[in-house]
Order: C-alpha cells, then sequence, then structure tokens
C-alpha cells in the first residue's frame, strides 16, 4: 500500500492511467493516511519548487515552498499569488545554486522536463520530482489538473487539491454564462516581444485551453510549438476581421508608444474597431492559479471592452 | 571560371600595389552584370509570387498609390511589403559598397563589414544601449551604433598595426572583437533573458517593416555617405596603389584612408541600426563583383552595392517565399550569413593572400635570464587562488571560510568545478600557444579554428533533434561536432599543405556558420536555446566529479605528449622557408600540431565553452612575462590559462550570488580588456 507521501522520481514520466488508478487506491486509503504517518503533519515537508506554475499550485494548497528560482521574475511575470517574502531565491531556473541549496536542506525538489539535464546534480541534494505540464502531446490543462493532484497528494492536502481543481472549474463555467453575450468574436492572446513581433498564444497553451472551457474562440488557429506560443509579425494577425485582441503585461520598452504611429498597426481590424484590451502579468506556462487568474482577467477586460464601444 | 582566374591574381597584385590603374582599357564587368540580371529576374519572379499570394493583381495600382484603409490587405502591402522591398534593396545596396571600400582601403579582399567587426561592434553598442541606458536611443539610434562601429573597427586596427594591417591579422583581429562582442551580448543575455526574444529577432536582422519610416530614415543617411564616397573614387583608387607609389603623387594617404573607413563605418553602422546585422551580403556582393570583371575601383563601386542590392532583394523575398509574406520567423540577415559562410569557404582557395611573416620573434620582449623563478611565482599564486576557490564563498549567511563540517559537502560541488575549469585553462592554454607558434600570428587561438563550433553544433543537434538530451548524450554529440568541423578544417587545409593562415579562415567560416545558425534558432523563440546559451557561455554547473575526472585525465594524458612537440614549436616560428632548409617535413609537422590542438581544444570546449579566449591570452601573459623559449612559454602559459580559469570559475560563483555568471564569461570579460593590454604597441 502506498501510504508514503513522497512520490518517486520520474513518477510524472508515467502514463496517465495510472495515475487515476493510484489516486482509487489513496482514496480508500486516505483515512489511514493520517493515522500512519503522523510526522508529515507534525514536520512540513521542506519544499523547493524550481518551476512557478507548480510554485503557485503549491501556494494555493496552501503550502509554502522554502525556496523558488528567479523571485524578480515571479514580481513581474506570475504577481498572483504573491509569494511570501521568506522564500529564497536560489539564482536562475536553469542554474539554481547547488551549495545554497544543500544548505537548505529540502526534502524534495519539485522540477519539470525542461530541466531534465540537471536533474542528476538536484538529486544529489534531495529527491527530485519531475512533474511536466507542458509537453508534445499538448494538454497543459489536463496535466495541470493531474499536477495538482499530485502535488496535493505530496503535502497531505487532497481535500484542497480536489476543492482548487473543482472551484477553478465552476470558476470556468460562471464566466461562461457571463461571456455567453460576447461569445461570438473570436479573441487573440498575445505578448509583445518588440513593437514588431508577438508571441500569440494558440494550441497547445494554457489560454487555448481557458478559451475552451469559457466559450471564447482563440483568434490564433495557425500552428503553434509545444510551449503552446507562435512568433509572428504584427501584421501577421490580420486574417481575423472581427477579433478582439487581448496583450499582456509586461510589455518591452517603447512597444506602445511606437505601435499608435504605425499605419500597419492603425489598420488592424481590431484597432479600428477599437478591440484592444490589455491584461495585467499572466504566468503563460502557469497552471490552475494561472488559468484561473487569465478567465478572471479576460472576463472583466471583455466587458469592460463592450460597456465601452 | 577562365576569366575568374584571370582577375584574382590581378587583385593579388593590385593588393601588393604592382598594377597601375589604368593598364587596360575600360572593360565592362559582364560577369557581374549578368550575375545582376540572372539575381534581380529571381528576385522579381518572387516578388511577384509573393505579391500576388497578399493581393490579387488587379488591385495593385491601388495599393501602390492609394491603399485603401478598409482592405487590410492594401494596407498590409503598401505599408509592410514594399517598405521591405526597399529596405532589403538599400541595406543590400549600402552594404554591397561598404564591403567594396573596405576592400579598397584596407588592400584586403576579406575585408567586410562582419569580417572586421563593425557590424559586431554597431549591434553591441545598440544591445547595451537597450538594456542599461534607453535614453541614450532617444539621441537617435544611428549615433549609438556609430560609437560602437567605430570602437570595433577602432579595436581591431590597433590589434593588427604592428603586422602591418596586412589582410589575414586584420580579418583574424576582426574576428576575435566580432567574437568578443557576440560574448558580451551573450552576458546581457543570459543575466537579462526576459527580452532574449526580441533582442535576437532583431539582432538577426529581420527586415520586417510596418511603414515607411526606416525606409525615409535611411534614405538620406545612406545617401550621404554613399555621396561622399562617389567624391572620393580618385583617391581611393590611388590607395590601391602601395604608400610610396601613392604619396609620390602628392595625395594625403592617411586622410583619405581615413575619410573611406569612416564612409564605410556609416554605412553599416546605419543598416544596423535600421535592421540589424545582415551577414556576408557586404563580402559576397564586393567579391562577387570582382570576380565578375570588375577590375577597376569605379566600376566595382557600382556593381557591388547593384549585386548587394540584388542579392538581399533576392534572399530576402525567398524567405518570405519559405514562410509566407511577413514571415519573420526566418530572420533574413541570419539567412544570408547561413549562405555566406560557404561563399566564403569557396573563395579562400581561390584567393592570393600572400603568406604571413612570422612576429613572435621579431617582436622585442622581454626575455627573462631566470624563467625558473616566474614560473615558481606564477604557480605560487595558482595555489593561493585554488585555496581561495575551494574554501571561500558566499553562503545563506554571507562570506566564510568553508569549516570542519561543511567542508565535506561542500567540496563535493566545488572540487569537480574548480579541477575542471583548472584543467580547460590549462589545455586551452596550450592550444592557443601551439597555435601561436605555429602560424606566427599573435591573433591565433583555438577558438578560431572552427572546432569549437563544431562542438557547439554537435550540442544543438542533441538538444533539438534527440528526444533524449540528457548531459552524457549531449557530451558524446559535441565530441562528434568538434571532431567533425576538424575534419572540414583539416580537409580544406590539405589543399593548401596545412598553411595556417587558410585553416584559420576556414574556422572562421565555420563559426560564423554556426552563429547563423544559433540566431535562427533563438530567434524562433524557443526555450531550447536557452539551454545552449547557457552553455555557449561557459558554464562549469554542470560538471560532476565523473566529468571533472574525465577532463583532467584527459589533459594530464595530453600534457604528456607535449615534450615531443617542444623542438617543432620553437623551430615553427622562424617560418617555412628555414624549417625546409632544417628538414623539417612541414605537412607532417603541421598536421600533428593540428591534431594536438584539435583534441585540446574539444576536451576543453566541452567544459568551459567554445568562447574564453584563455588560448590567446594565456601564451601572451607567459610572453610578457620574458618566458621566449617554447618550454618555458609553455609552462608559463599553462600555468597562467589554468589561474585565469579557476579566478573566473570563483568570481562567476560568487559575485552575485546565489546567481552566477559562467566561467567562460567571466574569462571573456577579464580577458578582453587583458589582451588589448597586453597587445599594445609602446
Amino acid at each position: 500500500m502506498n501510504t508514503d507521501h513522497r512520490p518517486r522520481p520520474g513518477e510524472a514520466n508515467r502514463p496517465h492511467g495510472l495515475i487515476t488508478r493510484r489516486r482509487a487506491l489513496a482514496l480508500f486509503t486516505l483515512p489511514l493516511a493520517g493515522m500512519v504517518t503522523p510526522p508529515a503533519k507534525a514536520k512540513p515537508l521542506r519544499i523547493v519548487c524550481l518551476d512557478d506554475g507548480l510554485a503557485e499550485t503549491l501556494l494555493m494548497l496552501g503550502v509554502t515552498p522554502i525556496a523558488v528560482a528567479d523571485r524578480a521574475v515571479w514580481e513581474k511575470w506570475v504577481v498572483e499569488p504573491s509569494l511570501p517574502p521568506e522564500v529564497a531565491d536560489i539564482g536562475t531556473i536553469l542554474e539554481p545554486n547547488l551549495e545554497f541549496l544543500q544548505q537548505l536542506r529540502p526534502d524534495i525538489i519539485l522540477s519539470i522536463p525542461f530541466l531534465d539535464g540537471i536533474r542528476p546534480l538536484l538529486e544529489r541534494v534531495a529527491p527530485v520530482t519531475t512533474i511536466g505540464i507542458y509537453t508534445p502531446d499538448g494538454q497543459p490543462y489536463q496535466r495541470a489538473v493531474e499536477a495538482t493532484r499530485q502535488l496535493a497528494r505530496l503535502v497531505g492536502k487532497e481535500s484542497e487539491g480536489e476543492a482548487l481543481i473543482a472551484a477553478t472549474a465552476a470558476h470556468f463555467s460562471t464566466i461562461k454564462q457571463q461571456l455567453e453575450p460576447l461569445s461570438a468574436r473570436p479573441v487573440y492572446v498575445l505578448s509583445f516581444l518588440d513593437p514588431r513581433n508577438v508571441r500569440v498564444y494558440g494550441e497547445k497553451s494554457l489560454f487555448q485551453a481557458v478559451f475552451d472551457r469559457i466559450g471564447i474562440r482563440n483568434a490564433w488557429t495557425g500552428e503553434t510549438n509545444y510551449w503552446g506560443f507562435a512568433t509572428v509579425g504584427i501584421d501577421g494577425l490580420a486574417t481575423s476581421y472581427d477579433a478582439r485582441l487581448a496583450y499582456l503585461e509586461p510589455l518591452p520598452e517603447g512597444a506602445t508608444g511606437t505601435l499608435t504611429e504605425s499605419p500597419v498597426w492603425n489598420a488592424m481590424p481590431f484597432v479600428r474597431n477599437r478591440s484592444i484590451m490589455r491584461l495585467p502579468a499572466v504566468l503563460m506556462f502557469g497552471t490552475l492559479p494561472s488559468a484561473r487568474r487569465f478567465a478572471r482577467l479576460l472576463a472583466r477586460a471583455l466587458m469592460a471592452e463592450t460597456a465601452r464601444g | 571560371m577562365a576569366e575568374q582566374q584571370a582577375i584574382l591574381p590581378d587583385d593579388a597584385s593590385l593588393m601588393r600595389g604592382q598594377s597601375s590603374p589604368s593598364r587596360m582599357p575600360d572593360k565592362y564587368p559582364l560577369g557581374a552584370m549578368l550575375l545582376c540580371v540572372v539575381l534581380v529576374c529571381a528576385a522579381s519572379a518572387a516578388t511577384l509570387s509573393n505579391m500576388s499570394v497578399q493581393l490579387p493583381a488587379a488591385r495593385w495600382p491601388d495599393a501602390l498609390a492609394n491603399p485603401d484603409v478598409e482592405d487590410i490587405r492594401q494596407v498590409l502591402v503598401h505599408y509592410a511589403f514594399l517598405p521591405r522591398l526597399a529596405v532589403s534593396l538599400l541595406c543590400g545596396a549600402a552594404l554591397g559598397l561598404a564591403g567594396a571600400v573596405l576592400q579598397q582601403v584596407l588592400r584586403n579582399p576579406l575585408a567586410s563589414p562582419e569580417t572586421v567587426g563593425v557590424s559586431a561592434g554597431a549591434y553591441l553598442a545598440l544591445a547595451l544601449a537597450t538594456l542599461l541606458a534607453p535614453s541614450l536611443l532617444a539621441h537617435g539610434r544611428e549615433w549609438v551604433a556609430l560609437a560602437g562601429a567605430f570602437t570595433a573597427l577602432a579595436a581591431v586596427l590597433a590589434l593588427s598595426w604592428h603586422k602591418g594591417l596586412s589582410p589575414l591579422s586584420v580579418v583574424l583581429a576582426g574576428l576575435v572583437v566580432s567574437l568578443y562582442a557576440g560574448a558580451i551580448g551573450a552576458a546581457l543575455v543570459v543575466l537579462r533573458h526576459e527580452w532574449l526574444a526580441s533582442l535576437f529577432l532583431w539582432g538577426a536582422g529581420s527586415l520586417g517593416q510596418q511603414d515607411w519610416s526606416a525606409t525615409l530614415w535611411l534614405l538620406p543617411r545612406l545617401g550621404g555617405a554613399a555621396l561622399a564616397i562617389g567624391l572620393m573614387v580618385r583617391p581611393l583608387t590611388l590607395l590601391g596603389l602601395d604608400d610610396e607609389g601613392a604619396r609620390s603623387l602628392g595625395v594625403p594617404l592617411g586622410v583619405y584612408r581615413f575619410a573611406g573607413l569612416a564612409a564605410a563605418v556609416a554605412l553599416i553602422a546605419f543598416v544596423v541600426a535600421a535592421v540589424g546585422v545582415i551577414g556576408f551580403v557586404g563580402l559576397a556582393a564586393a567579391t562577387l563583383a570582382r570576380i565578375g570583371g570588375a577590375r577597376r575601383l569605379g566600376q566595382q563601386l557600382v556593381m557591388a552595392p547593384l549585386i548587394g542590392a540584388a542579392l538581399l532583394w533576392a534572399a530576402d523575398q525567398g524567405v518570405q517565399v519559405a514562410t509566407g509574406p511577413q514571415g519573420d520567423l526566418l530572420p533574413t540577415g541570419a539567412m544570408t550569413a547561413l549562405l555566406g559562410a560557404p561563399l566564403l569557404l569557396w573563395l579562400l582557395p581561390r584567393l592570393a593572400l600572400g603568406t604571413e611573416a612570422p612576429a613572435l620573434t621579431v617582436e622585442r620582449l622581454p626575455r627573462t635570464t631566470r624563467p625558473g623563478l616566474v614560473l615558481a611565482a606564477i604557480a605560487g599564486v595558482l595555489l593561493l587562488m585554488l585555496v581561495l576557490a575551494l574554501l571561500y564563498a558566499p553562503g545563506p549567511d554571507g562570506w566564510t571560510f568553508a569549516s570542519s563540517d561543511q567542508l565535506q559537502p561542500l567540496l563535493s560541488w566545488r572540487l569537480p568545478r574548480v579541477s575542471a575549469a583548472l584543467a580547460a585553462g590549462a589545455m586551452l592554454a596550450l592550444a592557443g600557444l601551439m597555435m601561436q607558434r605555429l602560424t606566427g600570428n599573435p591573433m591565433a587561438s583555438p577558438e578560431v579554428l572552427g572546432i569549437s563550433a563544431g562542438a557547439a553544433l554537435g550540442m544543438m543537434v542533441a538538444l533539438f533533434g534527440l528526444a533524449d538530451a540528457s548531459r552524457p548524450v549531449q557530451t558524446v554529440a559535441a565530441t562528434i561536432g568538434a571532431f567533425a568541423a576538424l575534419l572540414v578544417t583539416l580537409a580544406i587545409g590539405r589543399r593548401a599543405a596545412y598553411a595556417p593562415e587558410r585553416l584559420l579562415l576556414a574556422g572562421v567560416a565555420l563559426t560564423a556558420l554556426f552563429d547563423a545558425l544559433i540566431l535562427v534558432l533563438t530567434a524562433t523563440g524557443d526555450p531550447r536555446a536557452m539551454l545552449l546559451l547557457n552553455w555557449l557561455t561557459g558554464s562549469t554547473y554542470g560538471i560532476d566529479a565523473g566529468s571533472a575526472l574525465l577532463t583532467s585525465t584527459t589533459a594530464f594524458c595530453l600534457f604528456l605528449a607535449t615534450p615531443l612537440f617542444m623542438r617543432w614549436l620553437d623551430m615553427l616560428p622562424l617560418g617555412s622557408a628555414a624549417l625546409q632548409s632544417l628538414g623539417v617535413n612541414l605537412k607532417a609537422t603541421r598536421l600533428l600540431v593540428l591534431l594536438m590542438v584539435a583534441a585540446l581544444t574539444a576536451a576543453s570546449t566541452l567544459v568551459v565553452g567554445p568562447l574564453t579566449f584563455i588560448g590567446l591570452m594565456a601564451p601572451h601573459l607567459a610572453r610578457r612575462l620574458g618566458l621566449s623559449r617554447a618550454l618555458p612559454q609553455a609552462i608559463g602559459a599553462v600555468l597562467a590559462g589554468a589561474l585565469i580559469m579557476v579566478c573566473a570559475d570563483w568570481i562567476g560563483r560568487t559575485a552575485i550570488f546565489p546567481r552566477q555568471i559562467p566561467a567562460g564569461l567571466v574569462a571573456t570579460l577579464i580577458g578582453g580588456p587583458v589582451l588589448m593590454w597586453l597587445l599594445r604597441r609602446r
């Protein structure tokens, strides 16, 4: 019986089928779990989380990791949920400081497949659990739900995990109802790289999953990479005539200033319809909390835009 | 072909100042004109096809003259497609003209915006200003770009001055300056990677436009510089003569040489400020104009811009055929570099470049009578540095000396990194020493042999092509890449009996090819490009005990073989004629030394990345300390290389704790200024 809360390294890489089966088993052992492993409750796991997406899910489950990579990135690109000040910064995501990491004495390190190259190094410090959200099969939402359950099991907060999943789904259906009257026109979601080029999010992105669940059509139907975006010039966005456009903060230096002067930009259907929305930063490579934040911000912006015009 | 062979020796003699410009009656450069016509036809066909994809031909007149703002297709043709076309023509012409002028003024058939480092300098200045002082750009991007371009050119000329600005030394110095600028650029990206993508799109020479502003910005500036060149045709022609001949005609050489350079550099800086680095169009245009029969400078100054414009036009339309109209994903500038590098490789055996005079023996440098003492001093400093690097670093509680209970775990992290850095630095230093003695060129180093680029290329294939790209797989791929590049370089070199100059230039071309590939990959915004970049900057982060042991053992074995080379290394700087008279088999000797250099470079590149400059610096350091004979200089260089690398690793681990700066990058940043200082001319 698997009563140990710590997942084994490599667990995330197993096929999905197992996870549901294990979940079923976990449900049976749930009443036992509390009794068999009391130390887990008495002394919380010391978790180092190298991925912001996994970290935001942990925070929503009520667990604070002892350290994350690149705090500065969090303040600028994730924003919500806010990161408690006691969470340490262990350097960049590609090269977390190993000496520092060891001195923090973590019980477990949460990583993503992107960092498999440094996994052997991390394993010398503590057991590593790799959880992939953005993978070639392009199901980030499904994977985020599974990751939520996996993390919840890890920290012994299964009910909070199920609650987060349910609340996110419920949030989407509420928003879907609110946006029903606005669902006719498709929406582009993008980040500016410079005044001329954007990352537009489509298939395989978290935002696409949100679109599908709140009943909005994505105006970008072209190809995307497995992180769910395509890099295009803004004139590549002229294919849809009735689309709205939502762009995410933060903006690179000078993107908006030059844009307003450009005739191509000004001839874009969404500019002439004044259907442009500026959204605060949302982690584009995030998990359920980011999906929820995106749905909320987009709904608010859509309704404000409709009220305006 | 026959014509081409007739032309090139002529160029070479022009370079050496043995021909007179009015020797032959004017003959039209038929080959160049034909090439132009072919390129224009191809480009026009592609343009028409690209335009008809966007807009039915019936609407073209409207779109050209007076676009209907209701019809986005017309707007796109008028404000995106046509300006892009105009910009491609303008930039191509400017680069071609700049290439022709540079080749004339520097009397160097290989001079071009890329090979003399001017493009890289302008680009770096703009990148620095964008990230660190955006307010500077408000005064005009061109001033920032100009400042960068002139700084780079000044550095290149200063570095090759004592070799009499010979073609190869200028190009080598240009390459080194470009690499250095690239390393700083990489540092910016690694430290501030959020905006990585935009910087790269632009740096890669994306020609995309969304109004006519860039065209209107470029027109007067490029026109002014071109006019200045047009007014100088006569004096510039005389610059092709040797200095005495020109001076006897009463031409103030220095003034015109500077004015010509300034005009060419301005052209390049404007282009970089507008669209980024467009690789190799300048070199290709100027060279093709010569090969195509443009003998006189006047003809070259007409044909090179025409070919340049047609080339870039055709390339850009070709890119749009491939990616769809307005495609930015395949930056045109990187694509031209991809095409340009093979061109350079093809050109190499066909150019008469003259041979380099050995320099190391000529320089009057201090000579110590007690090399043992000097070596002991360097070794002492190295020991001190090792203690510092292993024990003293910041932790959660600030700076501490590792004490008893923490010593074991901390050393388990630090020892592999420090020993790998030490071994890599030592190997690079030895490889550099061998290259410099072999070529007689103080700017030679393993970085420019193309081996590092090959290793990086192998990494790239592993990261992007294989599903499982774990560290051992990456290492194997990099090793294969390094030796593949070596084989290519040697295959090219075999034709020239391993003449070192040719090998270096082949390395230059391979490196440029590789840079272009990296640009294309990073411009797609794929996060895996970050992994590659991280390794490129020479991080010792991922080194574990196993790979440290492997590196150290390799280094040890290679050092054991070194004494066998010492006699040759003492003799090589004497020059090939002297060696042959001494009965040395020149070809075999060169091949063996090269193999040794390749092994040393491949083993160290895997650890500290391709861009350290240790191979360049350490031998000079040893030489300036008075170690003149091969063996003491080799030991001194090895110690110095190890010292610099250990020091760089320590600084990289501690300076911005808990973040880290890759050791290779720190070595580069320290090494650049040190090198300039070492090579300064009294």
